[in-house]
């Protein structure tokens, strides 16, 4: 592989070189590894990784007017590297952030002590569209609101940092083993020689994670996976997770719930659920609760959910703790529950409802990026230094119209890894989302769904905006 | 097993069973472009829409009694029964139905069906008439070949559960129903020619069924001989017996469903298939009565199947 026209930039921070051609300690081997390659050999490899993915249907469907497209998420083959050192400090920061969001989430369905004692102000939480009344006094099973998140990090010459905390349906797990299958079988002395840490227990942990939520401890629940159906784009990985865990892939219409209890429709008849990993969004559960034209869920769930009848997971409601408003306020949040230091920063968040930040936000939007609260995958957004004065006025008038639906962020020059373009290495950027599950304790697989943005220059990793995924290394080097 | 995930199953091996089966048919009627008469060619297209109980596009004829209309109604034909989108029979939308069931279903069934399947159908996705019509019966030979390849695949690696009987199942009444309609068409399209024998050779062929005859009844073709092996040899696994047999030993291994009286019809009609052929058939004087009463059976056992396992009330259901 080609690094002589490798474009190092010292302003940022590069995954894999501290310097113009000199390799971080942890990627040393593979560097040289990855030099001594054959540019035909590596591109052979990239073909193969893309084919299999192709070959194994690994794909997210868009739909068009009229008819339907099944597209496969462009995967550079070249790994992002991680010493398992700066993972150890990586994983002491998430699990130290779900222990908070997990407390956040039991006090604003409780006494609320946090707003109480001043430290958020009670309009920003029952102004969030995700705080669901229907939460306010129930109690979930072992105090675990959150049992799967995917955290997206990204980081900078300062640092790691949270960029967003996702802790309603987030995806892209099934992405993070498939890479690494497709990676592994093209790259197997390289990876062998790196001592990479495994990921394939994920689906173990998770069903083990499930099944700890069993309601009453009942042994060998019976584990559902429900899905909005073949049509959402993440539905191959509804199909993969269900086969991981073991548990049946369910459609709304698959479930009802009779006395309190939900059961499934079996060939030989109804079959109690104990558990739901649920993939439909908390508008869409239970119709008698949220959206009465809900198609996607089942009339009476949140009952049984609240007789502690069935464990849903992730628990109805925890989208307030992922607000991008109330992000804002998670470092006061860890100090407040813990009483610690958070050990992962935020990105320095402006909420525009306050209106110095609006003021700020407004003088700088040539600088910042600007983030509708209630919007997600990149969407809605604007990123300043890449947008066009008529943007910037056209987003301004939105922005003023209801200062309270965004904010803001300094544009942070998110690190790059070297990716293969055109058969050399190019600098790209990247960003990374580990998936944290908690059942009775903490567990986080080694290794996270590396999402790279593709095109030259662009920050944006969103699949649906042009990203693409790498494999993420932690090597013990 | 979940009744949707079964429900799956079994329609993924009813599609796949029906594109494997007209692959066969078309693999054959190709090869009779190249050396047969015009009367047997029109005859086998007649027969392969008879069995697929479709009309041919608006504006084909068969009437034209000359070469160059034969082929070029043949190639119109074969794209329409090979990749027309609307045709929700045609090969292609067999294998894009089955595969689609597959996909959904793909914690259901192996790792290893599901990339078979996945193989095939990245083959064919973007195929047209145009791009297979130099050597159309290669196109047919290997569509047909990677569906048995996928047989074969499930028979070495799929687990022996529920959803293994669902797609067996799936598989023996689609196959049942296929060859009655076939044989049905052979018996009335063969009334309406001079030439008693015109036909029955491929019903051999398209039942892998040539070496089984001449083993059993020699080099001469007798029609009732062919009819008798396609309808009642146990030992030829196309035959309507051993399809009917083996929907009704899968049915068997199923135990019962919770829609209990359609589950109760299931097993009889099943068994009334197979019955028919077992003991009526040899004193049958009109083949394609019984045949029909056979058709109907078959027909009617899939939708008792599905009553007893998949759109039963769930009042009757017991509580698990």
């Amino acid at each position: 592989m080609d690094f002589s026209l490798y474009d190092f930039d010292p302003a940022i921070y590069d995954e894999m070189f501290v310097g113009e051609g000199e390799p971080r300690d942890h990627c040393r081997a593979v560097v040289e590894a990855l030099r001594e390659l054959p540019d035909d050999d590596l591109n052979t490899i990239q073909e193969r990784v893309t084919r299999s993915f192709s070959q194994e249907g690994i794909t997210f469907t868009v739909y068009g007017d009229e008819e339907a497209e099944e597209r496969i998420i462009p995967i550079d083959c070249v790994p992002r590297l991680l010493a398992l050192a700066e993972w150890r400090e990586l994983e002491a920061g998430l699990v130290q952030r779900i222990r908070t969001l997990n407390l956040f989430l039991a006090d604003v369905y409780g006494d609320c002590r946090v707003v109480r004692d001043g430290v958020i102000p009670a309009d920003v939480i029952l102004g969030c569209p995700q705080y669901r009344l229907a939460m306010r006094g129930v109690n979930v099973p072992n105090d675990v609101w959150v049992t799967i998140c995917g955290t997206d990090i990204v980081r900078t010459h300062e640092g790691f940092m949270v960029l967003e905390d996702n802790l309603r349906v987030p995806s892209g797990v099934s992405y993070m083993i498939a890479n690494r299958k497709a990676v592994k079988a093209g790259l197997r002395r390289l990876y062998r020689r790196s001592r990479v840490q495994d990921v394939e227990q994920y689906g173990s942990l998770l069903r083990q994670t499930l099944c700890e939520l069993s309601p009453g401890g009942r042994p060998d629940p019976c584990l559902a996976l429900l899905t909005p159906g073949t049509y959402n784009s993440a539905f191959y990985e509804h199909m993969f997770l269900a086969h991981e865990i073991g548990a049946e892939l369910v459609e709304g219409q698959d479930l009802l719930v009779n006395d309190g209890f939900v059961y499934m429709r079996t060939t030989s008849g109804l079959r109690r659920v104990d558990v739901i990993y649920r993939r439909v969004d908390d508008d869409f559960l239970d119709p008698l609760v949220f959206r009465e034209d809900s198609l996607l869920g089942v009339p009476g769930l949140m009952n049984a959910f609240k007789r502690g009848n069935v464990a849903l997971a992730n628990a109805p409601g925890t989208g307030v703790a992922d607000d991008k408003s109330v992000y804002a306020y998670v470092p006061d949040m860890v100090r407040y529950y813990l009483g610690e230091e958070p050990l992962l920063q935020n990105v320095d968040t402006r909420l525009c409802r306050r209106p110095e930040d609006l003021e700020y936000t407004l003088d700088n939007l040539e600088r910042l990026v600007v983030k509708r609260v209630g919007e997600s995958g990149g969407y809605g957004m604007l990123v300043g230094p890449h947008s066009t004065p008529e943007e910037r006025d056209e987003y301004a008038k939105t922005l003023r119209a209801d200062p309270a639906d965004f904010i803001s962020q300094p544009t942070l020059a998110l690190s790059r890894s070297p990716c293969l373009i055109d058969g050399h290495a190019e600098p790209r950027h990247v960003d990374l989302r580990p998936f944290v599950l908690t059942g009775n304790e903490t567990r986080i697989v080694p290794g996270a769904f590396c999402r790279v943005a593709l095109r030259r220059g662009s920050l944006v990793v969103n699949s649906s905006q042009g990203g693409g995924g790498k494999d993420l290394w932690v090597v013990d080097l | 097993m979940l009744a949707r995930s079964a429900q799956g199953v079994y329609w993924m091996a009813r599609y796949l069973a029906r594109a494997g089966y007209l692959s066969r048919l078309l693999e054959l009627q190709v090869q009779f472009l190249v050396d047969r008469s015009v009367e047997e060619i029109h005859f086998g297209w007649k027969r392969i829409y008879r069995c697929m109980k479709r009309l041919p596009p608006p504006g084909e004829q068969f009437l034209p009694e000359a070469d160059e209309f034969a082929l070029a109604d043949s190639f119109t034909l074969a794209d329409d029964l090979t990749f027309e989108r609307s045709n929700p029979d045609s090969v292609w939308s067999a294998i894009a139905s089955g595969r689609e069931n597959a996909r959904q279903m793909r914690h259901c069934i192996s790792g290893e069906m599901w990339t078979c399947l996945n193989a095939a159908w990245l083959r064919i996705r973007d195929l047209e008439a145009v791009d297979i019509w130099r050597t159309p019966e290669v196109f047919y030979a290997q569509t047909r070949s990677e569906i048995h390849n996928f047989v074969g695949v499930a028979d070495a690696t799929m687990y022996r559960g529920a959803a293994w009987r669902f797609m067996r199942l799936g598989r023996a009444i689609e196959r049942a129903q296929l060859a009655v309609s076939l044989l049905l068409a052979q018996i009335d399209l063969s009334r309406q020619t001079e030439r008693r024998t015109l036909g029955w050779a491929s019903m051999l062929r398209t039942h892998h069924a040539l070496e089984a005859y001449g083993r059993v009844h020699g080099i001469e073709m007798k029609p009732d001989r062919v009819l008798d092996l396609l309808v009642a040899d146990p030992s030829l696994p196309g035959s309507v017996l051993a399809t009917v047999q083996a929907a009704a030993t899968e049915l068997g291994g199923l135990g019962g469903g919770p829609g209990v009286e359609a589950d109760a019809a299931a097993r009889r009609l099943a068994g009334r298939a197979e019955a028919l052929i077992l003991y009526d058939w040899p004193e049958a004087s009109a083949p394609e009565e019984l045949l029909e009463r056979v058709d109907r059976s078959a027909r009617d056992l899939h939708d008792a199947v599905l009553g007893a396992f998949v759109d039963y009330a769930i009042e009757d259901s017991p509580l698990r």
